[in-house]
């Protein structure tokens, strides 16, 4: 069963399995589920690394399935996080309708993204990427009636990616007569400047679409809020990263051999900054929680596509880094924010407060991913977050690293907001009888928070898998140790230290206040405030969390109101008016169709001599 | 493994020659500020004395687990701060463990003290507390633009990104960063101001308006930690700007007359300045801080 077979079949045979079960055993189905991605992880874990382990042809294509260092890195991220992801679902979807199809669809997501990473050439590729594109949008409209619009906009955008995709690969087709990966890596260069360059520009919208790159990221934020919590910390975390997984590929297998390389980095660069940039600050006025993170998970999947594109050692490690770790943090903020829907059942911020004593443990999770997400040290994506800067300041994108650094402290404000306005603040009456979610639903969140934690303080045990990872994309990694890198000029970061120094200094501080006073201290609710003199009635509503950050937007001006999305309506607008127009032929009445047949005939027999050469 | 004891002792009396440092600081600027103002003012060591004060008072209340820490995530994270500056240059003893971060890792860890003590403050839900750190958090990515902008510039000019590198470049007075690159100082003690929070920028306070604002639901020992923490971030936060700029210190005197020096800056400015509203101190310091820090990083790159 060590064969990508037979992760491909355990899969989807479950993704149909799940499907019967729902109407038979439904108890079952959840079980086999997760056996099932679990059972998949080993086998990717074990999986040898041979790039040609599976090989047929249909037609005239060679399709060919294999592993690399590369594909297994990814194949783990899905692995892990479908794992996690369904394991939450088990509580968090129970008594929902329609369990069957989300089931299904979700093996068939997590399976399509195994075929994505286990593809060696360009057919199989596609293919597994439009069985991504139909199963995610199927769970998109999951939901309810208002999620088809959304999912429409998804769907849109995925095939704009999907057709650039089918053009590059006709392109590299035609001109190389082969699709798979070993042809078109060795033989790239040979081909013309401009179909090499097309190819590549075609190849990275296609793959930029699914990382959200602005400006094809419109289609996020909704799609990313109204999916179920469990699949959009899969969407967020794993889904995206197919998109990541393929700009890499296209970088340094393909790009790397042409001339116009360091353009198409510095404008892929730019725009992953740009993105990051706007995405923080769209997220920072967002109400809604799930999508403040999407504009976050945009924001971030900017630094990964920046580290990408600059190309350097440290750089491309640091953007795996992330990619692994984004994925992380991202799902455990995702789970908790499902968590306090499960139990409160909205994740406006305007209207929970002051959950943390209720739901500690989603509140804990909430907290790590949030310090995670921030870049503060000691958590994983400190480590991240240094390898980016000194990687932009090392290779003299001296004003990018501004603008990554000014987009990583704006992620302050909304990183608080967030945690401020669902857990901390007023206690509401509303809320008062909320409990924690069950261990089943805490377990995955803590996990991916304690990871976080783990590879912050040894980045190294993340970085080993990364540096073979960067081998098959033909870059040397940096210098690194399990708990100290090293950036190009020599300078180095002891991550061992930091968390030493701030873990002995916490435990100190800590011990003294709380052996001097939390035990006597009583707790007072958040009614009993200082509120200079005036003493608050009990309905009187002290929470602050409307228009959290007024002053900054007004600080910020005019710079958020161009909108893409804006320009995209006004387009499909104008072509909705354009096939208004065309309805006049397409009428929708069969007599003016039978008319039509009619004259199509008429016009055949009387310019028969010009079409046919001869005469009826 | 043998044991640097003379580091050990290092670090142990870092922290608390800051926090004497600091506080005194604290008492002499409010002596400076009541001479401006015809004032007498209290003595130089009340700040000290109030600390103390506050340490033996008990508390009666708490508002929960994360208001019981934010103090202790503050002092964290401000001592892990100033361990990782170089008080003195070639200095064994106060070296601490400025080999093992940098720069970068400077300015998160400056950061992580103000973000616990938000979510401390947070936790007591206290509007005022809530509208202290919304602005805080806007002033911080005001003010932290331009502080990158002159840290990147001095990173390239050097190729480094190590404070002791940074030391050892500026090793006679005309060789201090502030003559070496003067664009770079003029972007770092305009965000300087803005990180030591007096007037013009200390709307995230604000006494009379907010009551405080962040600190306002804590007493007795909390509030001791916190002005605790305050007063060694105030000192490593001057040692910073000193070793960046100024040359470092040979020895414990010259480090006290420049960071005394340096913090008389923001406090003059203060006092002779009203304050900005949150959205003007944010465009202030995109303004010309900012082409500042650009400015020196053009110059650092020619």
């Amino acid at each position: 069963m060590i064969s990508i077979t037979g992760i491909l079949g355990i899969t989807f045979g479950a993704a149909i399995f799940t499907f019967v079960l729902h109407h038979l055993i439904p108890k079952l189905r959840n079980i086999v589920a997760i056996l099932a991605v679990g059972t998949t992880g080993y086998i990717a874990w074990q999986l040898p690394v041979d790039s040609y382990l599976m090989h047929f042809t249909i037609g005239s294509f060679d399709i060919v399935w294999g592993n690399s260092e590369y594909s297994q890195l990814f194949a783990l991220l899905i692995s892990v996080l479908g794992f996690f992801a369904l394991l939450y679902s088990h509580d968090f979807m129970k008594g929902k309708k329609r369990l069957g199809y989300y089931y299904m669809n979700f093996l068939i997501a997590i399976g399509s993204m195994y075929g994505i990473v286990y593809s060696q050439d360009l057919l199989s590729l596609f293919f597994f990427w439009e069985i991504m594109t139909w199963s995610s949008f199927m769970l998109i409209i999951y939901c309810c009636k208002d999620s088809q619009q959304i999912g429409l906009k998804y769907f849109i955008f995925s095939a704009i990616g999907a057709y650039a995709i089918l053009t590059a690969l006709i392109l590299i087709y035609v001109n190389l007569g082969s699709i798979t990966f070993i042809k078109i890596f060795s033989d790239f260069g040979s081909m013309s400047f401009g179909v090499q360059l097309s190819a590549v520009i075609l190849l990275l919208v296609g793959f930029g679409v699914k990382s959200a790159v602005m400006p094809l990221h419109v289609w996020a934020p909704e799609s990313y809020s109204i999916s179920p919590s469990p699949f959009t910390a899969i969407f967020s975390g794993a889904l995206s990263k197919m998109g990541v997984f393929g700009i890499g590929i296209v970088l340094f297998k393909l790009a790397a051999q042409g001339g116009y390389y360091i353009y198409v980095k510095e404008i892929l660069a730019w725009i992953g900054g740009i993105t990051a940039l706007l995405a923080t600050f769209y997220a920072v006025f967002q109400t809604d929680a799930k999508k403040l993170l999407a504009y976050s998970s945009i924001g971030q999947l900017g630094y990964i596509v920046v580290g990408l594109a600059i190309g350097t050692p440290l750089s491309i490690m640091s953007a795996l880094f992330l990619t692994i770790l984004h994925a992380a943090f991202k799902a455990a903020l995702f789970l908790a924010t499902g968590a306090v829907y499960h139990r409160t059942g909205t994740t406006d911020m305007n209207e929970v407060s002051g959950l943390i004593r209720k739901m500690p443990y989603t509140f804990l999770t909430a907290l790590m991913g949030i310090i995670a997400v921030s870049g503060v040290p000691p958590l994983g994506g400190f480590a991240g977050k240094w390898m980016l800067y000194q990687s932009l300041i090392q290779s003299d994108h001296y004003f990018l690293v501004i603008i990554v650094f000014a987009s990583s402290t704006a992620a302050f404000l909304y990183l608080y907001r967030f945690i401020f306005s669902l857990f901390l603040g007023q206690e509401e009456k509303e809320f008062a009888d909320v409990k924690e979610v069950s261990w089943l639903m805490r377990i995955p969140m803590l996990s991916l928070a304690i990871f976080t934690l783990v590879v912050g303080v040894m980045p190294g045990l993340l970085l080993d898998p990364i540096s073979g990872a960067m081998g098959y994309l033909g870059v040397t990694a940096s210098e690194f140790e399990t708990t100290v890198i090293w950036n190009a000029w020599g300078n180095k970061i002891d991550m061992f230290t930091i968390m030493n120094s701030i873990g002995v200094l916490f435990v100190i501080a800590a011990s003294f206040i709380t052996i001097k006073g939390f035990k006597r201290g009583r707790y007072v609710t958040t009614k009993d405030i200082h509120t200079s003199g005036e003493v608050p009635t009990e309905n009187e509503n002290l929470t602050y969390a409307v228009d959290f950050y007024k002053p900054f937007e007004r600080a910020l001006g005019r710079v958020l109101k161009p909108s893409v999305d804006k320009f995209y309506n006004s387009v499909s607008n104008t072509l909705e008016d354009l096939f208004d127009h065309l309805r006049y032929v397409y009428t929708g009445n069969g007599q003016t169709y039978a008319m039509y047949v009619v004259l199509f005939l008429v016009i055949l027999i009387v310019f028969s001599e010009m079409i046919f050469g001869v005469k009826l | 493994m043998d044991i640097n004891w003379i580091k050990i002792l290092g670090l142990i009396l870092t922290p608390v020659i800051a926090f004497f440092v600091g506080a005194l600081y604290g008492g002499l600027a409010r002596v400076v500020t009541a001479r401006i103002q015809n004032r007498f003012g209290p003595p130089a060591w009340q700040n000290l004395f109030d600390i103390i004060k506050l340490y033996s008072k008990s508390t009666s209340i708490h508002h929960g687990v994360m208001q019981h820490l934010g103090p202790v995530w503050a002092i964290t994270a401000s001592t892990t701060t100033l361990l990782f500056i170089p008080i003195l240059r070639d200095s064994v003893f106060f070296s601490n463990l400025s080999f093992d971060g940098d720069l970068i890792f400077l300015m998160y860890i400056m950061v992580f003290g103000s973000l616990g003590m938000a979510l401390g403050a947070g936790q007591t839900g206290n509007p005022n507390s809530a509208i202290g750190v919304s602005r805080g958090l806007s002033q911080l990515v005001g003010y932290k633009v331009p502080f990158i902008l002159s840290l990147v510039a001095l990173m390239v000019q050097f190729k480094t990104t190590n404070l002791n590198d940074l030391l050892a470049v500026q090793d006679s007075f005309i060789h201090w960063n502030i003559f070496q690159s003067p664009f770079a100082f003029m972007a770092g003690i305009l965000a300087f101001l803005g990180m030591m929070g007096y007037k013009p920028f200390d709307i995230v306070f604000a006494p009379a308006e907010i009551a405080s604002g962040p600190p306002s639901e804590f007493g007795s020992k909390y509030l001791g930690m916190m002005l605790t923490s305050r007063s060694i971030f105030t000192f490593a936060k001057l040692v910073l700007f000193t070793d960046i700029f100024l040359g470092g210190a040979d020895n414990i005197f010259s480090l006290l007359i420049k960071t005394f020096l340096l913090y008389m800056i923001p406090l003059f400015v203060g006092i002779v300045n009203p304050r900005f509203r949150t959205e003007q101190s944010v465009r202030f310091f995109w303004g010309w801080p900012t082409v500042f820090g650009i400015l020196a990083i053009i110059i650092a790159v020619q």
